[in-house]
């Protein structure tokens, strides 16, 4: 006898990946449930919350004034010795967020094409059929008596902590290399140049940086993220005195403007800075957004991917669902569309983030006096070869750092 | 073994995003800490933004142990 199922598909998850797929799915005309363990979707938030314009445009989305605290034109990086680029064109506008609004704004999106939300539902457990396929989800609201719910496609939009996911057999347990753990304040009042914030440096922020995100009132988001392999404990093989929140609250200390502001809220998170896990669908199983890792590893930014990838893989789920077949190999269109597209973009990042953490700061000074602004969107765009031609040639003793930013072996200087 | 001190966690799910036996996990307002799976790797204590994990030696019955991990 054919399964009954409840639903065409459980989302787990209510963040803008869980949200951006179930809007599509539903929208076209798929029964979508999300569930999101949180009491209240958006809440707590735990990230920059900075967007580009982009993905939002792209999606034909009409960001909601109360989602978004400010506008930025780009982005500052600042080195070392305090030498600052500025990366700002027409592709760098965003926005810094209030999350709270937003994910809701994204949710409420997907229940006006039809998508059924639940939140302070947690799932507990990914229920199989007896040839251990994934058909359905234990759910518990609020901590009250677990129920099941039936459907022929999970998906695992669940974030940093995807246990549902390490359940279908995804391998999402992250490696402390691969992650950067983070402090943030809130703080008011700062004065701000409508731009991000970024300042590098081993003594800022060992194997990281600190940044600074404007908001609306002259406040600004100030945080920190550092190597999770050289955060915290020195027993364990860390870095001594480098913990999250000692090192921001030197940075601010040394701030002029900072050590006078007061904090509004504190928070804090692990990003992942990594690459994406190595196999995005199974049997009746997907997984999308930072459950997937699929975080850009510089920046630490999460939402535009998740947006995209959100569509994508509602895209490929309609198709299954036009065919009843959620098989591997016919949910695996996702990861064929993923993977050359914003697959390749991240391991352009990817590459970045390890030769940058390589460079001592002197070298890192060095770079910044010798790149401008214009070498900006060449080297966020993974066209390194005009940039490290440029570096080398004041410093050719970071060729072997920087060759491995040119695909075909040694530049030329 | 692990100790949460709950009070200055800021409920990032930082450790169980690393933990390998998904003995931490977030339930209802707070992460709770499942001896029975944990390996005592400490990578929670040191990705704990908040600096709120902390590792002892030895077999100690935390007070905070969720009654289900309480066996016997």
């Amino acid at each position: 006898m054919r399964m009954k199922y409840d639903h065409d598909v459980i989302v787990i998850g209510g963040g803008p990946a869980g949200s951006t797929f179930a809007r599509v799915a539903a929208a076209g005309g798929m029964d979508v449930l999300v569930i999101d363990k949180r009491k209240e979707i958006g809440v707590p938030v735990r990230c920059g919350e900075g967007l580009g314009k982009g993905e939002i445009i792209k999606q034909g989305l009409d960001l909601p004034r109360q989602c978004y605290s400010i506008e930025v034109e780009g982005a500052k990086v600042v080195a070392p010795n305090g030498k600052a680029i500025v990366w700002k064109n027409e592709g760098t506008r965003g926005w810094v967020l209030e999350r709270k609004f937003f994910d809701k704004w994204l949710c409420e999106l997907a229940v006006e094409k039809g998508a059924k939300v639940h939140t302070y539902t947690r799932a507990i457990e990914v229920l199989r059929d007896e040839k251990g396929k994934p058909n359905g989800v234990k759910v518990s609201h609020g901590g009250r008596e677990p129920y099941e719910v039936r459907a022929p496609l999970i998906v695992s939009a669940e974030g940093m902590e995807s246990m549902m996911a390490r359940q279908m057999g995804f391998k999402t347990v992250h490696a402390l290399y691969d992650v950067d753990t983070c402090y943030e304040y809130e703080m008011k009042p700062y004065d701000h140049e409508n731009l991000i914030e970024l300042y590098f440096g081993n003594e800022v922020a060992k194997r990281g940086y600190v940044w600074i995100f404007p908001k609306a009132n002259r406040k600004a988001n100030v945080g920190i993220g550092i190597g999770g392999n050289v955060a915290n404990s020195e027993k364990l093989g860390g870095v001594k005195g480098a913990q999250p929140k000692t090192l921001l609250d030197a940075f601010i200390k040394n701030d002029k403007q900072l050590k006078e502001a007061s904090t509004l809220l504190d928070f804090g998170g692990v990003i992942s800075v990594g690459a994406p896990i190595d196999e995005f669908v199974k049997d009746n199983c997907m997984i999308i957004g930072t459950a997937a890792k699929q975080v850009d590893p510089i920046h630490g930014g999460g939402i535009g991917i998740a947006m995209e990838t959100g569509v994508m893989a509602a895209g490929v789920a309609l198709k299954a669902h036009a065919r009843k077949d959620y098989s591997k190999a016919m949910l695996y269109e996702y990861e064929k569309q993923w993977r050359p597209g914003l697959g390749k973009d991240m391991a352009n990042r990817l590459l970045l983030r390890k030769v940058l953490e390589k460079v001592s700061d002197d070298d890192l000074n060095h770079i910044f006096n010798t790149l401008t602004d214009n070498d900006m969107p060449d080297v966020m765009d993974g066209r390194f070869a005009g940039p490290v031609a440029k570096v080398l040639a004041g410093r050719p003793q970071l060729l072997g750092v920087l060759s491995a930013l040119v695909p075909s072996g040694k530049p030329k200087v | 073994m692990i100790t949460i001190k709950h009070d200055g966690c800021i409920f990032c799910v930082g450790c169980s995003s690393v933990c390998p036996a998904s003995a931490i996990e977030a339930v209802g307002t707070r992460m709770k800490h499942f001896p029975e799976k944990c390996v005592d790797c400490g990578l929670c204590v040191k990705i704990c933004p908040a600096n709120v994990i902390q590792m002892y030696k030895g077999v100690k019955e935390p007070d905070d142990l969720p009654p289900e991990a309480k066996r016997g």
